[in-house]
């Protein structure tokens, strides 16, 4: 179909979000639409939900981290944010986002907040609550598994 | 702003792991509501650059453990908390003002009426808004607790009581930035202004209870030591991290 005239295009914002997950976490671009259309779903009823329009464009996720990015349509940046705090679990796996910032451009968005790179997890044993422990760790932070589940660590804790 | 966390042994990441996390949302500190947390508080403050606060947070199933309690654990921490639940206990933690927060007042089938948000207001207890359940639970249980955050904020804005925002993670993944808490309380029926007010509060408490824990605090106007050195020594007892002995 012929694309609209520009003056009436939807006018859009572009979110920058880092996403923040267990490290044996998968977390696809689907599942974290789903997550995403479900939490605004329920937050901001349907009506609401589809005006922020909340479509993930870009998304990668590996070793615990990812990051995305969501178009959300002009005005409608505050319910989005919101809906975006609610998603807390993606398939059983806790995770935490933040939106980075905000951009009129997906090139912008991408330039100013997207592409922080970390570094990979590697497998260690670590001091910790009196006893050696195994541990995946990653630059400053660490998930040590104990009897009870595992826990969010930094090195701070076992150094 | 700051944001206080339940945090290894009760929760699941450390307080590092929460003062790393906080750090990067943009807060300034972080108060710890777990008693038997270890964490060194200087270290966390100088690798993250994020102040680290000693708290307690008491949960009692009647006034008279949470009597008790108060005795023995104000002294050891700069934020006192009390965790709400019967109507008694609810009515008991706003009458005493040794207790600096009522958290979660509406859990566990707790309620608040116009005598305990009065009471609140008289006493400079902060009665906790808890955003906990809205950010995690799902169907009838959310829906409850939104009713019941409904409910809280119109007898706080109508009785002007002093309040608190909390987000209640037990995770470093539980935490939400004061943005996005800011567009969640606006979805709920806050202002963000009053998001952000409850964020600055936790800081308020704090530093009204560090004050009170430097030896030049008197009582509230009097202060011991020379009139020209007034400034100095307000800024080194905000510095202060003992509790709050009062």
């Amino acid at each position: 179909m012929k694309h609209l005239p520009k003056h009436i295009r939807p006018r859009w914002r572009y979110l920058a979000v880092g996403i923040e997950s267990l490290p044996e976490a998968t977390i696809s671009r689907g599942d974290f639409q789903r997550a995403l259309w479900y939490a605004a779903g329920n937050l901001l009823g349907d009506v609401k939900s589809a005006d922020c329009d909340l479509t993930v464009y870009g998304f990668s996720f590996d070793n615990g981290t990812g990051e995305t990015l969501i178009r959300v349509r002009r005005g409608e940046t505050e319910p989005a944010r919101a809906a975006l705090a609610c998603v807390d679990r993606i398939d059983d796996a806790p995770v935490g986002l933040v939106v980075r910032g905000i951009s009129g451009t997906v090139r912008a968005c991408e330039e100013r907040y997207l592409g922080r790179q970390t570094g990979l997890f590697e497998q260690r044993h670590v001091d910790f609550a009196a006893a050696r422990r195994p541990a995946i760790c990653r630059d400053d932070v660490a998930e040590i598994s104990l009897s009870s589940g595992s826990v969010s660590a930094t090195e701070l804790d076992f150094e | 702003m700051y944001e206080a966390v339940s945090a290894y042994p009760d929760g699941s990441s450390t307080v590092s792991r929460h003062a790393r996390t906080a750090a990067r949302y943009g807060y300034d500190g972080l108060i710890v509501r777990t008693r038997n947390a270890d964490y060194d508080a200087d270290a966390i403050a100088e690798t993250y650059g994020i102040d680290v606060v000693s708290g307690i947070e008491i949960d009692a199933d009647t006034p008279q453990q949470a009597a008790g309690s108060i005795g023995n654990f104000r002294p050891r921490c700069t934020v006192l908390m009390a965790c709400g639940g019967s109507d008694e206990l609810n009515r008991y933690c706003v009458e005493t003002d040794r207790i600096d927060v009522l958290s979660r007042p509406m859990a566990a089938g707790g309620d608040i009426n116009h005598v305990l948000a009065r009471a609140a207001k008289t006493n400079r207890v902060f009665i906790e808004f808890d955003f906990g359940p809205v950010l995690r639970e799902h169907g009838g249980n959310r829906v409850k607790a939104i009713r019941k955050l409904r409910k809280l904020r119109e007898l706080v804005e109508y009785y002007d009581t002093p309040f608190v925002v909390s987000a209640n993670a037990n995770s470093h993944f539980g935490l939400r930035a004061p943005r996005e808490l800011c567009a969640l309380g606006e979805q709920l029926g806050f202002s963000a202004d009053q998001i952000r007010a409850g964020l600055r509060a936790w800081s308020e408490i704090v530093a009204r209870n560090r004050q009170r824990a430097a030896e030049t605090y008197v009582e509230p106007g009097v202060r011991f030591g020379r009139v020209d050195d007034a400034e100095n020594t307000q800024n080194e007892s905000n510095e202060h991290n003992a509790g709050p002995g009062q």
